[in-house]
């Protein structure tokens, strides 16, 4: 088996006009972990989650997702690939079913795969007796459930969430966490940006992202600990870390 | 391998068409603007727009005041195209009713008409109101047959016939008519406003509302997505052709003279150029406000305007008649009108056929190569 990491960022550096959204950003994420990008908004989290799943072209650096550059078209990266972007980008007007059963196609599940991933997903997202409800109709927890069950119905190797707990009630981002540590179970790497600072606690590492550069990288606790805080209070570890890039000195408190 | 790829190809393209026809179905709006505004687009059009011009007011100045003259008015009004709304023998009368539209012509009968007559020479003066040229223009012919007419009577009924008689006869549309005109222009606009909006907005809808994002997140690709997204708009555009034509041929007596063959590829790559209009619109602009605006602009008008449906072609100055070589529906109106009146096939309209031809390979092209599968 090869030790290649899953994902790769090696000095990716990606604008948008005048705006630097990525500063020679470099990271790798190995197979099987879960690794958070945090950081605030407009920290450049969003821009790294596209540009690892091929739907932006990096201005220089290199992006690898599974060995392979994500934005060649000709690229079977997808096929091993699945996303949940930020912004509801399902089709509000079609059900829950509708939505698994097109996503399930373009990913050319059969008939039985479908009808056993359908159950499956259905089941661990609890969106069982929801499956005729228009998805515009969900509840923010529901839709970034069902948002989660279509990125997973063809069994994806690495899975990219876009803030996927923006806007989810405490409940929800609760058993959203709880249901991508049973993907981590089943060996899928979880790559995670989000603007909490407490939901850095819960993935194995993370690299923190700020004004396009990542300023640290590491496990929670780890960088709490260098910090000499509770990795609890990973807020301060953040504020600290910007506070010396910045040159405003001070400790985290 | 190869099977398995064309397979899933397939099956990707099934996917995205399945979904567009769900959106459709799910969207009344898109039905309506689809399928029920068109054919009432042709009744409101077929009924409203004519250019059959009668019941023309006439004024009338004798100032012969004998048989021939009230033979020669009885002979212009009989007819019905001119009703006699005034009568009487001074020019400056004849022409206040002119002036205050009472009429849109006035014939003065000449002192001396009967006798000009029986010499063989006789004159009528016919005054015209020019401030509708086209309302004039059909006065002017249709009084100048009905004096022909009259002519022809008073030549029979004298010593000697006139020495030269065109007698015309129109083919095609015999009577005229308006609406045999107008309805292969119509239904050539109706299916450009459909092909290219409904298009433009669906495409730019993916785009505004981020879905776009979602589906380049899986293996489905650029011409999988452009091919599956047309499909059921191409299917609503001939089942748009058929219902403009069924109601062409109901309501207003269109025939179908022609090759089924050539109208059914006319609109097939009529269709397949103005779809991929709609989507190189929605490609570039990404935006459905925007769209409708480039679509109006750039299919919509000149489709009304340029394509000969309205204004004749031959009658556009030099630089518009350069433009309306670009525009598809010209040489659609023109298939129309070939195969529904003038009984073309094939053989003769394959110059049009080809343009079209020509038209929707340009325009899938330039949409392909525009529509990246990337966000940036």
């Amino acid at each position: 088996m090869s030790d290649a990491p899953d994902v790769a960022l090696e000095d990716v550096r990606k604008g948008f006009g005048a705006t630097q959204a990525l500063r020679g950003v470099s990271l790798a994420v190995g197979h099987g972990e879960v690794y958070g990008l945090v950081g605030p908004d407009g920290a450049g989290k969003t821009t790294a989650i596209r540009l690892m799943a091929g739907l932006l072209r990096a201005d220089g650096g290199r992006v690898r997702m599974l060995g392979e550059d994500p934005a060649n078209p000709r690229s079977q990266v997808r096929e091993g690939l699945g996303l949940v972007p930020q912004r509801n980008t399902l089709y509000g007007d079609l059900s829950v079913d509708e939505n698994l059963h097109f996503f399930a196609r373009l990913f050319g599940l059969s008939k039985e795969d479908f009808a056993s991933r359908r159950e499956r997903l259905l089941d661990i997202t609890r969106l069982g007796r929801f499956t005729e409800r228009r998805a515009d109709a969900l509840s923010g927890g529901m839709y970034k459930k069902l948002a989660l069950a279509c990125a997973l119905l063809h069994r994806p190797r690495v899975l990219l969430l876009d803030e996927p707990t923006n806007g989810v009630d405490p409940v929800s981002r609760r058993e959203l966490w709880e249901l991508l540590y049973t993907l981590v179970h089943d060996g899928m790497t979880l790559i995670v940006s989000t603007p909490y600072m407490d939901e850095a606690a819960r993935c194995h590492r993370v690299g923190l992202l700020y004004a396009g550069e990542l300023i640290a990288e590491g496990g929670p606790r780890e960088l709490a600990r260098q910090h000499g805080v509770a990795a609890s209070n990973f807020e301060a570890v953040f504020l600290a870390l910007v506070e010396r890039r910045n040159g405003t000195g001070g400790r985290a408190a | 391998m190869a099977t398995s790829h064309a397979r899933r190809t397939v099956g990707r393209i099934l996917a995205m068409a399945g979904k567009e026809v769900l959106h459709i179905r799910r969207d009344i709006r898109t039905l309506y603007l689809a399928l029920a505004m068109p054919v009432l687009l042709l009744v409101l059009f077929g009924f409203g727009i004519s250019f059959d011009v009668d019941h023309l007011g006439l004024a009338v100045v004798d100032q012969d005041r004998t048989a021939q003259s009230r033979e020669l008015v009885r002979n212009v009004t009989a007819s019905e195209e001119f009703i006699l709304q005034w009568e009487g023998t001074s020019p400056e009368e004849g022409l206040r009713e002119l002036r205050r539209g009472n009429a849109i012509a006035v014939l003065v009968v000449p002192r001396g008409f009967a006798e000009d007559v029986a010499g063989g020479g006789a004159q009528v003066q016919l005054l015209v109101d020019g401030a509708d040229g086209n309302t004039a223009t059909q006065a002017m012919a249709k009084a100048q047959a009905l004096v022909d007419a009259a002519s022809r009577k008073f030549a029979a009924a004298a010593p000697r016939a006139p020495p030269l008689e065109v007698r015309v006869r129109t083919l095609f549309n015999p009577n005229s008519r308006s609406a045999l005109f107008l309805v292969p222009g119509l239904a050539s606009y109706l299916l450009a406003i459909v092909a290219v909006l409904i298009t433009a907005l669906t495409v730019a809808r993916e785009w505004e509302r981020g879905s776009m994002e979602q589906l380049f997140a899986t293996p489905v690709g650029r011409m999988e997505i452009i091919v599956g997204k047309l499909l059921p708009y191409l299917g609503i555009g001939l089942l748009q052709v058929l219902l403009v034509l069924t109601a062409g041929a109901w309501i207003f007596d269109v025939p179908v003279r022609g090759s089924v063959v050539a109208l059914g590829l006319g609109a097939l790559l009529f269709l397949i150029g103005m779809l991929g209009q709609g989507l190189l619109i929605s490609v570039v602009t990404r935006n459905q406000v925007v769209a409708t605006q480039v679509a109006t602009m750039t299919s919509v008008l000149p489709s009304m305007l340029l394509s000969g449906f309205i204004f004749p072609i031959a009658n556009l100055p030099p630089p518009l008649k350069v433009v309306s070589m670009l525009i598809p529906a010209r040489y659609f109106v023109s298939t129309l009108r070939g195969v529904l009146l003038r009984g073309n096939g094939v053989d003769v309209l394959w110059p049009q056929l080809l343009a079209m031809a020509i038209f929707a390979a340009v325009m899938l092209t330039l949409a392909t190569r525009r529509f990246q599968r990337r966000l940036d």
